[in-house]
């Protein structure tokens, strides 16, 4: 009886598994229909995109401008997709430009900013090209592969906006006098997308399920070694101004913002230490906007405090706190996948069950009890989960590399916790 | 033989030297039968992805980028339509030329004029063709992401990519000399940048430029009629056959998901 229940769920004609463990297995599986099913979807869809181009048209019709003049000096303002090639020209500047001798009967020419404008636009092509044949690896899951990913948010999003940002350094220089100085424009190449790559790669690490002490604590420690030995340089340079207490008060406060995710995450549980992270960082994150406006209200004027120290250093003493609070967070947090993420990659090849060796001695395998099916499926009623012997055969099989015992041990702690809080009672 | 018998032969006869001689030459029955086969065949349906066949939960969000890539192609055809419309009233013509009452002018740029006041909803059309170019561009950007975060681009699919990336940097081109074609001063200061930029090249800068451009100086050059034969010949033409072998890649090797 048993068996015909077993073997009933086992062989359920379920979408997705139509046939089950033999022979007969069959890959045909049942479909949306074509018509009217999907193309309705698609028309719905080409029916929005009309209707937004209509609607952006009647909102903002496109300007004429004035005519083009030959003798006037043209305003240049290229269209968004292009103002990172913009932003490279104007970077070009900071590179040599040597005059380059003819060789064999060729005549002398220099390289121009021009020149490594066009040179630095094309990298992104290169890098695009050569991508495939670089990257050829097995991993398809962003989580799985973090340093591609972590190299996409950085390069794709983080470097491309601010290279397009650099485009209208004027525009910013003349809006934010305050900042008044083009390096620290320059500096947002270097310094955001170094941060962002280190962040999503710790992030994603966590979110893989990768092995996370040392990734977690060498940026975090280094964030802060760097932030103390910058404030420390900045208060021993501007010597003894009127508000030097302030300033001291501002970069310890930041400092402290680096520290506290730091030694939490070196010395604390995992759990603890998040907590610390989120705590001190929303604690500091409050006493600064507080300290900012009792400074504000009292002192002279804020003008020396932000312009001469933590405008032109925005790149440490202002990035490295968020980048410590942010990387603390992605590499401390519980990842919000399960252990199901990583049993999804499963594609049944079935290698599992045939290793199995319960399967061979429960009276139950006859009827095609599958562990890993069963439990997978979230159907295991208790049997699979306590008559699997962890012996990890069927990790040592499995092409994917799926850690089916790890996956059980933690299921069976779960209910034992379960268990110990209802008052050690059976479930 | 009554009157209706011998209208039906002659008819019949008619119909035979008619048709007869088409048929007889292009057999149309084959592929009509076939035609007809394939829309009768029932049980046509879009195959499960890997996800839906396998249940998984947890990568649903990935889901509305996969549309991505028919977006942009869905744009293109908008981009297709409105541009032939435009096509109808504009005048690829750069060289400027002086009013009676003194202000600058150039032939391209009063076409622009006449499309935006006097055609009927022509407007509309140079709106939707603006703003359908900024969906498809961001569009195609955005796929790329999707299809590098999802690592799509690897094995067996790398000829894809790089037909793709070939797409994307055709894309850029299509938006760069369609922002050149109105000829007016924001024109004037891409192309200025785009004729710097081509002749810094050593050697073969300013054949570089003479070809892209037609010309290496931005006061002399009619660089308009250029991108007008780049927007309007070259790309679509380049980038049709590009988009159809792109797609047909893609129904060949099937969406590669992330699992």
């Amino acid at each position: 009886m048993e068996v015909d229940r077993v073997q009933g769920k086992v062989f359920e004609e379920a979408p997705g598994f139509p046939t089950q463990y033999g022979p007969e297995r069959s890959d045909r599986q049942p479909g949306s229909p074509l018509v009217p099913h999907e193309t309705y979807r698609d028309l719905v869809s080409i029916f929005l995109l009309v209707a937004m181009s209509f609607f952006l048209t009647a909102w903002i019709v496109p300007s004429l401008e004035t005519p083009r003049n030959p003798a006037q000096t043209p305003f240049i303002v290229p269209d968004w997709y292009v103002l990172f090639s913009y932003g490279l020209l104007k970077l070009a500047e900071i590179l040599p430009e040597p005059d380059v001798p003819g060789v064999l009967g060729l005549p002398a020419f220099r390289l121009t900013a021009g020149f490594w404008g066009f040179f630095l636009t094309n990298i992104p092509l290169i890098i695009l090209v050569v991508l495939p044949f670089v990257d050829r690896g097995r991993e398809n899951r962003p989580a799985k592969a973090p340093l591609r990913s972590a190299f996409g948010v950085s390069f794709l999003f983080v470097w491309m906006f601010f290279a397009s940002m650099y485009s209208v350094n004027n525009l910013i220089l003349e809006k934010w006098p305050v900042i008044a100085d083009d390096n620290v424009l320059k500096a947002f190449f270097f310094g955001p997308p170094f941060l962002s790559f280190v962040a999503a790669y710790v992030g994603l690490r966590r979110l893989g399920y990768s092995p996370m002490y040392w990734y977690r604590v060498v940026p975090l420690m280094a964030a802060f070694l760097i932030t103390a030995g910058h404030s420390a340089y900045i208060l021993s340079t501007i010597g003894a101004h009127p508000q030097w207490g302030w300033i001291a008060a501002f970069l310890g406060l930041l400092t402290a913002m680096t520290i506290a995710p730091a030694v939490a995450s070196a010395y604390l549980p995992e759990k603890a230490a998040l907590r610390a992270t989120v705590l001190s960082s929303v604690f500091l994150s409050l006493l600064g906007v507080l300290l900012w406006l009792t400074f504000w209200y009292y002192s002279p004027g804020p003008a020396y405090a932000t312009e001469v120290v933590i405008v032109p250093n925005m790149h440490t003493v202002l990035a490295l706190p968020v980048f410590s609070v942010i990387t603390g967070y992605v590499g401390l947090r519980r990842p919000y996948s399960t252990y199901e993420y990583l049993l999804n990659e499963c594609y049944q090849c079935g290698k599992c069950h045939t290793v199995c060796p319960v399967t061979k001695v429960e009276d139950d395998a006859l009827g095609g009890l599958n562990l890993v099916y069963n439990s997978f499926k979230k159907e295991h009623d208790g049997v699979p989960l306590w008559t699997c012997l962890a012996c990890d055969a069927c990790s040592a099989v499995c092409p994917l590399d799926i850690q089916y015992s790890d996956y059980i041990l933690e299921e069976r702690a779960k209910v034992m916790g379960q268990s110990a809080v209802d008052g050690g009672e059976e479930r | 033989m009554t009157l209706r018998q011998s209208l039906w032969n002659l008819f019949r006869e008619a119909n035979r030297t008619l048709f007869g001689w088409v048929k007889d030459r292009f057999p149309t029955a084959p592929w009509a039968d076939m035609t007809r086969k394939l829309i009768e065949t029932d049980q046509r349906q879009v195959p499960r992805s890997h996800a839906e066949k396998y249940e998984l939960k947890t990568i649903w969000y990935w889901y509305p980028l996969y549309c991505l890539g028919g977006i942009s192609f869905v744009a293109f055809i908008l981009l297709t339509i409105t541009g032939i419309v435009l096509g109808f009233y504009y005048v690829p013509d750069g060289r400027v030329s002086y009013l009676s009452t003194g202000k600058l002018t150039n032939p391209a740029y009063d076409s622009m004029i006449y499309i935006m006041n006097t055609v009927p909803f022509g407007f509309v059309v140079r709106g939707l063709h603006h703003w359908s170019a900024h969906i498809m561009i961001a569009a195609v950007f955005l796929h790329m992401c999707r299809v590098y975060f999802t690592g799509a681009y690897k094995k067996p699919r790398e000829l894809n990519w790089l037909i793709g990336v070939l797409l994307l940097f055709l894309t850029l081109g299509f938006g760069y000399t369609g922002y050149l074609l109105p000829a007016n001063n924001l024109s004037d200061g891409a192309a200025t940048i785009g004729i710097n930029m081509a002749k810094s090249v050593p050697y073969v800068g300013d054949l570089q430029a003479q070809l892209v451009f037609g010309g290496t100086d931005i006061s002399t050059t009619n660089y308009v009629l250029r991108m007008y034969w780049w927007h309007v010949f070259i790309l679509p033409f380049i980038s049709v056959g590009l988009m159809l072998l792109h797609m047909a890649l893609v129904w060949l090797q099937g969406v590669a998901e992330p699992h």
